[in-house]
C-alpha cells in the first residue's frame, strides 16, 4: 500500500480552499441571517415583556379609576338622597306654616266680624232705647199704662233683636 | 482489477482520478451550499435554507459537545465543511464507477499508464490483454486523500495546543510521570493514523464489496442494493465520525483538564 502525495497535497490545498470559498460565499452570509434572527428574536421577546408588563399597568390604572368612579356615583346618589329627603322635610315644614298663617288668619277674620256685629247691635240696641224712651214720653201714661207700653216695646226690640 | 491513471510530477506520485474526483466532490459541496444559501431570509427562510441551518446547528451541537462552546466557535466552520465534503466524498463511490478499458498501451502527459509489458502480464494471466483504469470514484478511498484530511486536523489541534495552552500542552506529554512521555507520543501518532485509516477503510472496503458483489452479475442485484444502502449509512457515520473525533482532539488541546490521560 502507498500513499498518493499528489492526491495527498492537492486535498489539503483543495479542502482549504473549499472552506474558505464556503465561508465567504455560503456560510458567512447564512451566519450573519441566523444571528441576525437571533437579535430578532431577542428582541421580540424583550418587546412583547414591555408591551406585557403596559398591559398589566393599564388594566390596573383601569382598575383604579373604574372603582373610583363607583365611588362617585355612590357619592352622587347619597347626596341626592339626602338632598331629597331634607327637601320632602322643608316641603312639609312650609305647608305646616302655611296652614297655620291660614288657620290664624280665618280665626282674626272671624273675631273681626264678630266684633262688628257686636257694635252694630250695641248701636242698634241704643237707638231703639231713645225711640222706646221718646215713646213713653209722648204717651204720658199711667203707672199701669206705661208698665203695659214697656212690656209691649221691649217685646216688639225683643222681636226685632 | 482495476488500474488507476497515476503520473509523475517532480517524483510526486499523481493519482488523476483522486484529483478528478477531490475537484468534483469540492465543486458539488460548493454549489450545493451556494444554492442552499442563495435566497437568505431572516424571517422566512426556504427549506434549503432551513436544511443549511439544519447542518449549522447539528454542527454546533456536535462542537458543543466536546468543548467549551465560546472556544468551539470557531471550528463552526471547520466541522461544517469537514462533514460535507467527507459525506459528500464517500456518496460518490456508490452510484456508479467510470473505468476505461484500455486493449493497448496507454500514455498520459508524457507518463506510461498502462504499459505493453503490463498487459502482457494480464495476458499471460487472464488469457487476454484488456486493462481497466478507474476513474470515477470516491476520493475518500484512497489513502493519499484521508491521510490528508487527517494530518490537517491533527496539526491544527497540535497547533492551537501549543499556541493556546502551551503549558498545559507541553506539560501533559509528561504526565502521570516522565515515563509515559513514549506512550503519549504513541498515542499522537495513532491518532493521526487512526483517524486517517478508518475512514480510508470504511470506504474502500464498500467500493472493494461493491465492485466484487458486480461479478455475480444477475445474483448481485439484491445484495448490491443492500450494501449500497448500508454504505450510505457508514458514509453518513463516517463523515460524523471523523468530524467529532477532530473536534474531540481539539477540544482536548485547547482545554486545560488536570486529570488528562
Amino acid at each position: 500500500m502507498h500513499i498518493d502525495f499528489g492526491s495527498f497535497f492537492i486535498q489539503i490545498a483543495a479542502f482549504i480552499l473549499l472552506l474558505l470559498l464556503l465561508k465567504k460565499y455560503a456560510f458567512g452570509p447564512l451566519f450573519e441571517v441566523m444571528e441576525k434572527r437571533r437579535q430578532h428574536v431577542l428582541s421580540e421577546i424583550s418587546t412583547a415583556e414591555e408591551n406585557r408588563q403596559e398591559a398589566a399597568s393599564l388594566l390596573k390604572e383601569q382598575e383604579e379609576s373604574l372603582q373610583k368612579s363607583r365611588n362617585e356615583a355612590y357619592q352622587i346618589i347619597e347626596q341626592a338622597k339626602q338632598t331629597s329627603v331634607r327637601q320632602a322635610e322643608e316641603i312639609v315644614d312650609n305647608a305646616k306654616a302655611e296652614v297655620a298663617r291660614l288657620k290664624e288668619d280665618a280665626l282674626k277674620d272671624i273675631e273681626n266680624e264678630r266684633s262688628k256685629a257686636a257694635e252694630t247691635l250695641r248701636a242698634q240696641v241704643g237707638a231703639m232705647s231713645i225711640m222706646i224712651a221718646a215713646k213713653i214720653i209722648e204717651q204720658n201714661l199711667n203707672e199701669k199704662e206705661q208698665k203695659k207700653l214697656v212690656d209691649k216695646y221691649l217685646k216688639e226690640v225683643g222681636g226685632k233683636l | 482489477m482495476h488500474d488507476s491513471p497515476t503520473i509523475y510530477v517532480f517524483g510526486l506520485s499523481v493519482d488523476l482520478s483522486n484529483v478528478l474526483m477531490i475537484v468534483v466532490a469540492s465543486v458539488i459541496v460548493f454549489v450545493l451550499a451556494v444554492i442552499g444559501t442563495r435566497k437568505l431570509s431572516v424571517e422566512n427562510p426556504g427549506k434549503l435554507q432551513n436544511f443549511m441551518e439544519w447542518i449549522v446547528e447539528f454542527v454546533s451541537n456536535l462542537i458543543a459537545s466536546t468543548m467549551d462552546m465560546k472556544k468551539g466557535k470557531a471550528f463552526i466552520m471547520l466541522g461544517i465543511t469537514l462533514i460535507m465534503y467527507i459525506f459528500v466524498a464517500n456518496m460518490l463511490g456508490l452510484p456508479f464507477a467510470i473505468t476505461t478499458i484500455h486493449e493497448e498501451p496507454f500514455e498520459l502527459f508524457g507518463t506510461e499508464i498502462i504499459s505493453q509489458e503490463y498487459l502482457n502480464e494480464l495476458e499471460a494471466k487472464k488469457g487476454y490483454a484488456e486493462a481497466h483504469i478507474l476513474w470515477w470514484k470516491s476520493p475518500t478511498a484512497s489513502l493519499g486523500p484521508t491521510m490528508a484530511l487527517a494530518l490537517l486536523v491533527i496539526t491544527l489541534s497540535h497547533y492551537l495546543g501549543i499556541t493556546r495552552n502551551t503549558k498545559h500542552y507541553f506539560k501533559h506529554y509528561f504526565q502521570p510521570s516522565p515515563l509515559f512521555f513514549p506512550i503519549h507520543v504513541i498515542e499522537q501518532a495513532s491518532k493521526l493514523l487512526t483517524i486517517g485509516m478508518r475512514l480510508f477503510g470504511n470506504i474502500f472496503a464498500g467500493e472493494m464489496l461493491i465492485a466484487v458483489i458486480l461479478m455475480a452479475s444477475y445474483w448481485g442485484i439484491v445484495p448490491l442494493m443492500a450494501w449500497q444502502g448500508f454504505s450510505v449509512f457508514i458514509g453518513a457515520i463516517q463523515a460524523f465520525v471523523f468530524t467529532i473525533l477532530t473536534m474531540v482532539y481539539i477540544g482536548q488541546s485547547i482545554t486545560h483538564e488536570e486529570n488528562h490521560g
